[in-house]
């Protein structure tokens, strides 16, 4: 049997990990923070699909895959399903979820206020535009998981992440042909 | 018994490969585990042939030799897990359950997040827990 740990002290890792990351260790450039915690992500996703794949068949095509991250792996990891799933047919899947859990914590209002006290430079990025920087931050680790489960069952694909209204979150997968 | 047991990652690209006799046979059964990739390579692509077995990851015999039978195992990951044995007689259901269990050990090893994804297992408690499987099998051992 696996052993447990509470889901907060997971949530509060993931959000250390990506502040370490963007504002510790490569603060002064944010791509290749952003490449870092992606590669993460890609890992983790890399061996949790290796475990929640164990017990079934294999997949057929690449619909029956992206229907078991939607459905399987997604409540593995959220407890709940992905909320909508479409697809343009040409490889191309956008996931939504209405309430994506790991973005529930981060005060998105709070951000820009706080933002303006300390704000003299006037190159410097708008609040919103840094606090929609700071958010999609924590979206390259979902996005990392979804490519590194999807690579492990022979999908080479690539993942991004669109959070135009908040907090649902939309990742859109398309499928390297 | 078993005396040869592998994994194979999705490039054809050994991961583990660990023989259990005590002759020095060892690059026999390496070329029986190599060889054996084709045949599942030909289960899968062909699915016709095989009916029922389509899409199930145990992929059962995959061929008899003279003194050896050798049985494949696909993940939904694509990684390749082969065993060869010398018993002549065995229930599929015990061969299923080996490989459940041999599946279980391999997924154990790579959550270490020090594996390095794509290369050879090196792990000694997976080496340890694929032996004693090994030896613990045999009709009426599934337990």
């Amino acid at each position: 049997m696996g052993r447990e740990v509470a889901e907060t002290c997971m949530e509060g890792m993931i959000l250390e990990m990506v502040s370490a990351y963007s504002t510790r260790f490569y603060a002064t450039k944010p791509d290749l923070a952003a490449r870092r915690i992606e590669a993460i992500g890609y890992q983790v996703g890399l061996q949790l699909s290796e475990r929640y794949t164990t017990e079934r068949p294999r997949f057929g095509d690449h619909l029956e895959a992206i229907k078991f991250i939607c459905k399987d792996f997604w409540s593995e990891l959220f407890n709940k399903q992905i909320d909508n799933l479409r697809t343009n047919h040409r490889g191309t899947f956008v996931l939504q979820d209405n309430r994506f859990r790991w973005l529930t914590r981060i005060p998105i209002n709070s951000l820009p206020n706080k933002m303006d006290a300390s704000q003299h430079d006037p190159s410097a990025p708008t609040p919103d535009n840094k606090a929609a920087q700071d958010t999609s931050m924590h979206l390259y680790f979902p996005c990392g998981i979804i490519r590194g489960a999807l690579s492990s069952l022979g999908i080479p694909c690539a993942v991004s992440a669109d959070i135009s209204n908040l907090p649902a979150c939309s990742f859109v997968v398309r499928i390297k042909a | 018994m078993i005396v040869c047991v592998a994994v194979v990652g999705h490039e054809n690209n050994p991961l583990y490969l660990q023989s259990f006799t005590e002759a020095d046979d060892a690059l026999k059964l390496h070329h029986i585990v190599h060889s054996s990739l084709d045949v599942i390579d030909e289960r899968v692509n062909n699915p016709k042939k095989s009916g029922s077995t389509l899409n199930e990851t145990f992929l059962g015999l995959l061929y008899p030799t003279e003194n050896y039978k050798v049985y494949g195992y696909l993940t939904n990951t694509k990684v390749k897990l082969i065993m060869v044995m010398t018993d002549l007689d065995v229930k599929d259901a015990d061969v299923r359950s080996f490989f459940r269990r041999f599946h279980a050990a391999y997924v154990d090893a790579v959550s270490n997040p020090f594996h390095v994804p794509g290369k050879t297992t090196t792990s000694k408690s997976f080496g340890q827990r694929v032996g004693s499987m090994v030896k613990s099998f045999g009709p009426g051992a599934t337990a």
